[in-house]
């Protein structure tokens, strides 16, 4: 199955895309909990894209999903200004601060988490999780 | 999200529900600003509308946190539900934070009777 999404980068997008995200999920067997988990990740990848790449302005970002019997890949694409997440050092914990923890959500959760160097334009981040085998 | 504002004897309660996230955490971080500004002592936190929770309103928690403790105040979380908690585990602040399983319970450690 593979779904793609056009979206604002806009902070409204988030919470419809959510909802439509956890359909795709559910419909691919995912548990609850890691579901909520790949949901979050997920969100902050966007959330990155809206404060860093596009730093509230405008601008486009596409998500492509691509689910597996096995795994579940996202593809986060956009036109800002460069920002590889996968180099920003891991937060002290527990944080004293606020801020910094989006990037961390997202190499908790997810398998993998690796960010196209070679995109000419903005920004390409793949973003995978694998379901556990019972 | 919506955010519901009452006060039982000195404890200031604000009573989330929705989402908490990049989109509506502003919100938030206005109304907690508005009592820590005034230097609210005792402040409670109802989370057992909330069913999604980002980084972001764990930074607003984070914040408001901070700001309590610099003039002794106190901010309590309670009734948080197994989406919002696991945010917590991921950041590890749920050490840092003092969480109540309910309300009352919230109440009474702040001093307060439900």
């Amino acid at each position: 199955m593979e779904k793609r999404f056009e979206l604002n980068a806009s902070s409204e997008v988030l919470s419809p895309f959510r909802k439509e995200l956890r359909q795709i999920l559910v419909h691919e067997g995912w548990e609850k909990k890691t579901s909520d988990e790949i949901l979050l990740a997920v969100d902050e990848a966007l959330t990155n894209v809206i404060r860093h790449a596009y730093a509230g302005g405008s601008g486009k970002m596409t998500v492509l999903v691509r689910a597996a019997h096995d795994k579940i890949e996202i593809v986060i694409e956009d036109l800002g200004k460069k920002f590889d997440p996968t180099q920003v050092p891991p937060p002290e914990l527990p944080r004293h601060k606020p801020g910094g923890l989006g990037v961390h959500f997202i190499r908790t959760i997810m398998d993998e988490m690796i960010y196209d160097p070679q995109c000419l334009e903005g920004n390409r981040l793949r973003l995978i999780k694998h379901k556990k085998k019972i | 999200m919506k955010i519901q504002s009452t006060t039982q004897g000195d404890v200031n309660i604000l009573e989330l529900s929705g989402e908490l996230d990049y989109h509506s955490s502003p919100e938030l971080r206005e109304k907690l600003g508005e009592l820590t500004g005034k230097q609210a002592s005792k402040i409670l936190m109802n989370l057992s509308g909330v069913d999604y929770m980002d980084s972001s309103g764990i930074a607003t928690f984070v914040e408001a946190f901070q700001k309590t403790k610099r003039y002794q105040g106190r901010l309590v979380l309670a009734e948080l539900t197994g989406t919002v908690r696991g945010v917590f585990e991921i950041a590890k602040l749920d050490s840092i934070f003092e969480i109540a399983p309910t309300v009352a319970e919230a109440m009474t450690r702040l001093g307060t009777k439900a």
